[in-house]
């Protein structure tokens, strides 16, 4: 399937491209030849209906799964075999369709985790109040912080995230993906529990920190975040990349217009 | 080269032993895995419990608590053990599929209150249980068969038969499987998850009743005999792959004969460093049991 | 997740907790303060038997680090014990050396231990980490007695060199303890608001979010494990040195299961007061109640089930309660 993109040529250098993934569990398949190709400085969007494989195409990416066939390469380096932890170390982050903060830290420290890669101090400071490792803990917790701040929940920084309403643990969640810096953003459903006023914030608050270097892929179920955020849209359905383009070629596609009135509109 | 035959002349004696007392390792796994399989607690109390168990029957017929016959003592106390599992399950029920650590703990908590009932009931008293049966032996091929060895296997092959006929053929043992495969699912069925577990950790007393019963006439009964015991009924348990029936009996007879061999040619001190070492090994090396390929993880 | 519901009853206690940290940090002053000067106005049974108390607070804190930071459960941290205390009393032994060289040796012995331990089972699930570490704690009996060249056998081996030559025995004993058990609560408390700390509180509750964040599991477990057995080991070089014996008796299975039922008992907390309820318990109990000896084993079982199932009714209880925010 061709990927065409009406707006001007973005940057294709440091693409994130996944060709003819395919993944089953136990006989069943869940990804049947995904093709995607990510360009720095786009919002995708990818949506399809419950079950259609989004979140599993997000572990392919990340690394959680292993795909029985295809390739993932972002830029020149092929990931197809390093560990989660080692994908994170390229830049890539997500958060979580099922919320996945600790709730033994504040939210604050929950963000803060985000940096582990980018911080350097040793076990010694780890017990030991030294002067290099208290100025990182400072400045991890300003960026934490500033991150907060950035999607409006720095009033919650002290709380634990069981005390917190599921708008704020997702905002927070959000906010543990961008406070590093990546270069691809992968988020889970991030409007999920959130109300209007919310999803609306989250819409601008994403808008704000997209930048011309980073790639942002976003799995919703909310056609409105969807539509105010996207560059380009894939929709998945029974693991298969049915239709993709500018959301507008998307909306008017039949075959999406039928998987969706199909499935009940959402 | 006479050197070379002497090391070999005691390996069938070394191997039948082995089998013989890897049976009752395999009982003993067998009531650790059934019910990690039906409610995912690892059992801690077990050995406490089989331990009980042969002092029950202990006190029963030496005029301890009462004087009874060996049969009617070991009638009594089995009634005495299922009621002491039930027990133990209603006590930690509430944390059942919850967390590892949690019931593990929760089991610890049980194994000492075991522990201690026997202290304070016994004492710390080293005694001797004899099984009543003819002390006669024939020889083989230069192997000796006593009684004492048949009718562990007889034993062992009536329990596990019969194990496998109640969870073959009968509704307990269908809900049983179903529960192990998948416990919520089963619920969502109308499927009494309680009664299973109960099944399972009323056999695993029953097994390890038996299994003590068995494996005390070889050795001696006292307060702390019981741990070695249970860790070797683990250790069976990890070889098969701790959530497999016939793994775990399969393992029972492997570390037995493991356990003998180890004992002759290195050294009988180093029992349970030796235990250590399989376990890790067999963890690290093969994390769903030796026998995953072999034998094949249902049931 | 579930796990966190036992092993961090705080989570459940924690507004009211932050309410009054204040409260808390002068308690803990004040209970410094009356350590510090107790000396001066008792017995020297009781000074004993507070460095006791003192040295197995380490060992309940290095199993409830394991629990907290880690969520596995242990039962054989007496082997780590034991590796600290044995090394204590060999070097004093064979090379007549003092705490000054050895404790720093106690240290190395327990981390690397620790790794050797945690590197082949880093990718078990937790039960096989408990029947591993009962294993652990079977096998070190028999190597004691058997290696009684180094060991002494059954007997054990005596330490008698002085931390600080001339200062009276029970004194320096006390003190050592005292300060050993100060500052490693100080440490964990710097060590929970470090980059390795709260990495390891996220691998924990969630390890697949912890993976895509750069915090690999064997890095956790190993980490962690390591970090348990050197405080256990600590803790070892410090019973030798204030009861100035080692012998097998002191390290059995039971041992590493009074530790875990300290440590449960004291919810896990590494904080100065909790470890202390946790030192308290498995060595004032047994001391105190030597008339009641057999029930100790009841005691303590119940005590952990009581606080199990409390703490499990405890969460369920909160699930109850009408949910805040939303
Ligand atoms: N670990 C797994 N084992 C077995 N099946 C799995 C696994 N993970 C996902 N699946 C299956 O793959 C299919 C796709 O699941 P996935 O979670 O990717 O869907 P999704 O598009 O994210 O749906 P939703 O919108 O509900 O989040 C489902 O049928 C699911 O049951
Ligand atoms: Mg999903």
């Amino acid at each position: 399937m061709a990927i065409i993109h009406a707006e001007a040529a973005p940057e294709t250098r440091g693409a994130l491209v996944a060709s003819g993934i395919n993944l089953s569990f136990g006989g069943i398949d869940v990804l049947k030849g995904v093709d995607l190709d990510l360009r720095p400085g786009l919002v995708t969007g990818l949506i399809g209906p419950n079950g259609a494989g989004k979140t599993s195409l997000f572990n392919c990416l990340t690394g959680l799964y292993h795909p029985n066939r295809g390739r993932i390469a972002l830029g020149d380096t092929a990931l197809d075999v390093l560990s989660p932890a080692r994908r994170a170390g390229l830049g890539m982050v997500r958060s979580f369709q099922h919320m996945a903060l600790s709730p033994d830290l504040t939210l604050l420290e929950n963000v803060m985790t985000g940096l582990t890669l980018s911080r350097r101090s040793g076990w010694g400071s780890a017990f030991l109040p030294m002067p290099r490792g208290r100025a990182e803990t400072q400045d991890a917790r300003r960026r934490a912080m500033a991150a907060l701040d950035e999607l409006g929940i720095a009033g919650a920084a002290d709380l634990a995230p069981p005390e917190l309403p599921p708008g704020t643990q997702r905002l927070g969640e959000i906010a543990r993906a961008l406070v590093g810096g990546p270069k691809v953003l992968l988020l889970d459903e991030p409007a999920a529990g959130l109300n209007a006023v919310e999803t609306r914030d989250l819409t601008r608050a994403l808008r704000r920190v997209m930048h011309p270097a980073l790639i942002m892929v976003v799995v919703e179920h909310d056609m409105d975040l969807i539509m105010q955020l996207c560059d380009q849209i894939y929709v998945l359905n029974f693991g298969k990349v049915i239709a993709c383009g500018s959301p507008e070629a998307v909306q008017a596609d039949p075959e999406v217009l039928r998987v969706y009135l199909g499935a009940g509109d959402e | 080269m006479s050197g070379l035959f002497a090391l070999f002349q005691d390996l069938p004696t070394l191997l039948w032993s082995g089998l013989v007392s890897g049976c009752l390792y395999g009982l003993g796994a067998l009531g650790l895995v059934m019910v990690f399989k039906s409610s995912r607690v690892v059992n801690f109390a077990h050995g406490n419990l089989a331990g009980l168990a042969a002092f029950l029957v202990y006190g029963f017929s030496s005029g301890v608590l009462l004087n009874l016959s060996w049969g009617s003592a070991v009638a009594l106390s089995l009634g005495l053990t299922c009621l002491v599992g039930v027990l133990a399950y209603a006590v930690i029920a509430p944390l059942v599929f919850k967390s590892d650590l949690t019931s593990t703990i929760a089991t610890l908590g049980i194994g000492l209150i075991l522990q201690g009932t026997i202290q304070i009931v016994f004492g710390a008293e080293i005694v001797s249980l004899e099984l009543p049966i003819p002390s006669f032996g024939f020889g083989v091929g230069g192997l000796r068969i006593t009684a004492y060895d048949l009718t562990v296997l007889a034993v062992t092959i009536l329990m596990i038969g019969s194990l496998f006929f109640v969870i073959e053929r009968t509704k307990l043992g269908i809900a049983f499987r179903a529960v192990c495969s998948n416990p919520f699912a089963s619920r969502v069925c109308g499927l009494n998850l309680r009664l299973v577990h109960l099944f399972s950790w009323v056999s695993g007393a029953v097994l390890g009743l038996v299994a003590a019963l068995l494996i005390v006439p070889t050795t001696f009964l006292s307060s702390t005999t019981v741990a070695s015991f249970m860790l070797t009924a683990f250790t069976a348990a990890v070889v098969g792959g701790f959530s497999s029936l016939p793994g775990a009996a399969v393992g029972g007879i492997l570390v037995g004969v493991a356990m003998n061999l180890f004992s002759f040619y290195v050294s009988p001190e180093f029992m349970n460093t030796f235990l250590l070492g399989v376990i890790m090994l067999t963890l690290n090396f093969f994390p769903d049991g030796l026998l995953e390929k072999a034998v094949g993880g249902r049931v | 997740m579930a796990v966190s519901e036992l092993v961090h009853p705080e989570g459940a206690i924690r507004s009211p907790a932050r309410a009054v940290p204040d409260l808390r940090k002068w308690l803990a002053a004040l209970v410094v303060a009356v350590l510090a000067v107790l000396p001066m106005l008792s017995g020297s049974f009781l000074l004993y038997s507070l460095s006791l108390c003192f040295a197995n607070a380490i060992a309940v804190l290095s199993v409830s680090v394991l629990v907290r930071y880690g969520g596995e459960v242990s039962i054989g941290h007496s082997f780590f014990v034991a590796l600290g205390a044995y090394t204590v009393a060999v070097m004093e032994k064979h090379l007549g050396l003092g705490l000054w060289i050895s404790l720093p040796v106690a240290l190395l012995m327990g981390f690397a231990a620790g790794l050797l331990f945690a590197v082949p089972s880093r990718r078990m699930s937790g039960i096989y980490l408990a029947v591993a570490s009962m294993a652990l704690a079977l096998s070190l009996p028999e190597l004691l007695i058997h290696m009684e060249r180094w060991t002494g056998g059954f007997e054990g081996l005596y330490i008698s060199r002085d931390l600080l030559p001339g200062v009276a025995k029970a004194g320096q004993r006390y003190y050592f303890a005292l300060a050993a058990l100060i500052l490693v609560c100080l440490a964990m408390a710097h060590f929970r608001g470090s980059r390795q700390g709260m990495a390891l509180l996220l691998a924990r509750a969630h390890p697949r979010a912890a993976e895509a964040f750069g915090i690999t599991r064997s890095w956790a477990r190993i980490s962690v494990f390591a970090l348990s057995a050197t405080l256990a080991s600590l803790s070892g070089a410090v019973v030798a040195f204030a009861s100035s014996t080692v012998s097998p008796n002191s390290f059995t299975l039971w041992s590493g299961i009074f530790y875990l039922v300290g440590s449960v008992v004291s919810l896990q907390g590494t904080s100065l007061l909790a470890a202390l309820v946790g030192g308290g318990i498995i060595t004032l109990v047994p001391q105190y109640l030597a008339g009641a000896g057999d029930y100790v084993p009841i005691l303590y079982g119940s005590a952990l089930l009581i606080v199990t199932l409390l703490a499990n009714s405890g969460s369920g209880l909160r699930r109850l309660l009408p949910g805040k925010g939303a």
